[in-house]
């Protein structure tokens, strides 16, 4: 496999740039709220990566976000704004919960996530090329179809009988093993890496990866050269479908203590949204979304540290990674506009 | 040579943002060494509603700064974001081994609390309202809102009475076990004011009491419909057990007064957790109080002075868990506020003072007659006694069961029965 060093130069850049903006304007903010930014930024790396279980908090944060990250950036590169991966979660968990109720084992829950995540993903799919449906319409409406009958699922299908504050939960024989002891990181984490991988793989070594970029770039061109763009399409849907649907079964797979979906599906509700600004700051890239899926860790990870040690409150550091992220997101952003505005 | 002005621009931030976090920062530290010498340290993990909810969230925190200042410890809040923040938190706080105690809000931590607790053996926790019975360094601090809430129901069931009147309603959350001890109690109540009307009086009345969960905490809206549902069929009182949809109950009863050209109940709301009377003077005739205040500060209480024991700390009416909230309740809830949100909730109500708050709070009072505050605190006696028992469903089919029970002994000998079994 040949990588081509030259051109993650320029992105890798601006990235690391938007970063040291973000880090300098938060801490600006945080200085004239009255916190001490320097005592506030220690605390938050030294509390996501100081320590073995630092890592552990950032890498088991990240990895629900890298997959969801992928259903953005799959379809960016295709040319689609894919933000279904939200409700793709919901029905990765669910049928990740069913099937290793029914088979105890981890392949049967993955295999429960991606298909989930391939129906569920096949309506915008369909609805884009039989009857031309924007995606970003029919997947912001279809999020909120997911989360009623996600909703109706988790309270009345399948709610665990001595707790009905959550569902029925994944048996032990289907659980990722931790990694580490006595952290929340399981080997979940390695499925998101190596989807990320495969993606890539898929995107710039074979051919139904070129075809799904060309289209992304140029979808006349493409018509021209031969390639169908409704192809393209649905490829680009139902493997982002797959990557959501894997997020919501490693999320109940792959997380102590529950492994269960809990009531309003607190513990697994956000995570297609963050999706979209991690695949942003990874520019759409696979190999960038696995490092900013971990850089969005740290700062989830930090945010507990923050609190504790330099007393800052959630909210304030909440702000501080709102403003990392939009300056983080800025260039990717651009570029995805201008995209956009070409077509 | 783009890449070095790239290089130049970069070490200029980092060097301006030292700089700055440098000399602003420098005020934060100074006063940090000016701090008091701690005896030792607790702290609070909030759930995802945290502070600022007016209830829940508020009131643990109100116990722990409490305990804090009393026995001259430091506290420490966390909040969380998600769900899935619990876990780390609380471990990030055990991992330190520093704490006396540490507490966390709401029984959606509970399958946390019970890990971490098993990681460190010698960390003391505590949770509100999640039942972990069997761990010696674990205290689950409960309430018995059946023991409340039966104070409530007499009230409710009286009043109707008084007016001529058969029906009062709930309106809850979402259908969980907490919310049967609830509507357990409250049934109790009312059938035990329909005994004492009797009793008083001479004249037979069945006040057949409607519960409507919404399945919601958070969405005032459903709360308000099924409150003007219930207002159609006739309730008298309605009792809100649903946080903040209960907020549409308020709504709704105001809205129903003001039809009638009234700015008093009856009909009346009743508020719970905290003493919420204040939120609309005149609606509210009372609230059922939860003290998680009073549970936090004797965890900590307990943590620090050596008397520790894990296990279920249940604080019913005899501990002051749980209560009908007074006048000096809400005046205490209300001056915990800050001065801001204090001006600002006064001229939002209408009122140019505290005093014409209260005042309005006391006359809202004088529309029950005596006889029937002081049947509610007769009941009550009877219960801190133990001469009375008030039921506590926990299960679907105890809630119905008690649904179905037509006076209060029939509930007490169910109450009995689930003791035993």
């Amino acid at each position: 496999m040949r990588v081509d060093i030259k051109g993650f130069a320029k992105p890798l850049v601006e990235s690391l740039i938007a970063i040291v903006i973000g880090i300098v304007v938060g801490g600006i903010i945080l200085a004239f709220s009255g916190y001490s930014p320097v005592k506030a930024y220690v605390a938050l790396f030294d509390g996501a990566v100081g320590s073995k279980y630092g890592w552990a908090m950032t890498l088991s944060a990240a990895t629900p976000i890298i997959l969801t990250a992928l259903t953005f950036g799959i379809g960016a590169r295709t040319g689609l704004f894919n933000i279904g991966g939200e409700g793709t979660v919901y029905f990765g968990a669910i049928a990740a919960i069913l099937l290793t109720n029914l088979w105890g084992n981890i392949l049967m829950g993955l295999l429960g996530g991606i298909i989930a995540g391939i129906a569920w993903m096949a309506i915008p799919a369909f609805l884009k090329v039989l009857r031309g449906v924007n995606e970003v319409v029919s997947t912001i409406m279809l999020n909120w179809m997911a989360y009623f009958i996600a909703l109706y699922i988790v309270l009345q299908k399948i709610p665990n009988p001595e707790d009905p504050n959550k569902t029925i939960a994944v048996p032990a024989s289907a659980r990722f093993p931790i990694i580490m002891k006595g952290s929340e990181l399981s080997w979940a984490f390695a499925i998101s890496v190596i989807a990320a991988l495969i993606t890539y793989y898929i995107l710039w070594h074979t051919e139904l990866g070129y075809e799904l970029r060309v289209s992304g770039y140029n979808e006349r061109a493409a018509r021209y050269g031969g390639i169908n763009p409704k192809k393209a399409v649905i490829w680009s849907f139902l493997l982002g479908g797959i990557m959501s649907g894997l997020a919501g079964a490693t999320e109940v797979m792959g997380r102590p203590p529950s492994y269960a979906i809990s009531q309003g599906m607190a513990n697994i509700y956000g995570y297609g949204f963050d999706g979209i600004g991690v695949s942003l700051v990874g520019r759409n890239h696979p190999l960038g979304i696995i490092f900013s899926g971990i850089f969005f860790g740290m700062l989830k990870a930090g945010a507990t540290a923050m609190q504790i040690e330099a007393g800052v409150p959630l909210e304030m550091v909440r702000m501080v990674q709102g403003v990392i992220v939009v300056a983080v997101a800025v260039p990717g952003l651009l570029d995805l506009l201008k995209r956009v505005v070409r077509r | 040579m783009k890449n070095k002005g790239l290089a130049v621009f970069l070490v200029g931030i980092l060097l301006f943002s030292v700089a700055v976090s440098g000399c602003i920062g420098g005020g934060g530290t100074e006063t940090q060494t000016s701090t008091p010498q701690y005896a030792g340290k607790i702290a609070v993990v909030y759930d995802v509603g945290g502070r600022g909810d007016l209830s829940f969230n508020d009131m643990a925190y109100l116990g722990a700064s409490r305990a804090a200042k009393d026995f001259n410890l430091e506290l420490k809040e966390v909040q969380s974001n998600s769900e899935s923040d619990y876990l780390p938190n609380l471990r990030s706080l055990a991992r330190k081994g520093e704490y006396d105690i540490i507490i966390a809000v709401g029984f959606m931590m509970t399958d946390a609390i019970k890990q971490v607790a098993d990681e460190f053996p010698n960390q003391k926790f505590a949770i509100v309202d999640g039942f972990v019975p069997d761990k010696p360094n674990v205290m689950s601090i409960l309430f018995k809102e059946n023991e409340g809430s039966a104070l409530i129901g007499a009230l409710a069931g009286l009043i109707a009475a008084n007016d001529g009147k058969d029906r009062v309603g709930a309106v809850l959350g979402i259908e969980i076990p907490v919310l049967y001890k609830f509507e357990s109690g409250y049934r109790f109540g009312v059938a035990w004011a329909e005994d004492y009307y009797k009793q008083k009086t001479g004249k037979d009345v069945n006040i057949e009491v409607l519960s409507t969960y919404t399945g919601e905490f958070n969405d005032p809206a459903k709360g308000k419909t099924a409150a003007q549902a219930q207002l159609g069929q006739g309730a008298w009182v309605i009792y809100q057990i649903a946080g903040a949809t209960g907020q549409g109950v308020f709504d709704a009863v105001y809205e129903y007064l003001q039809s009638q050209g009234k700015d008093m109940g009856p009909p009346f709301a009743v508020g719970v957790d905290s003493a919420q009377d204040w939120i609309k003077p005149g609606v509210i005739i009372a609230s059922m109080m939860k003290r998680v205040d009073v549970g936090v500060y004797k965890a900590v209480e307990m943590a620090v002075k050596g008397n520790w024991q894990g296990g279920v700390m249940e604080l019913g009416l005899k501990e002051g868990g749980v209560g009908v909230s007074t006048i000096d309740d809400v005046k205490e809830m209300f001056n915990s506020l800050s001065e801001e949100t204090k001006k600002q909730k006064l001229k939002e109500l209408g009122f140019t003072s505290e005093d014409e708050l209260f005042a309005k709070l006391e006359e809202t009072r004088k529309q029950v007659p005596d006889w029937i505050w002081n049947a509610v605190k007769e009941l009550e006696e009877k219960i801190k006694s133990g001469e009375i028992k008030v039921p506590m469903a926990t299960t679907k089919d105890q809630i119905e069961a008690l649904r179905n029970a037509q006076t209060w002994q029939e509930m007490e000998e169910l109450a009995k029965q689930w003791e035993s079994s």
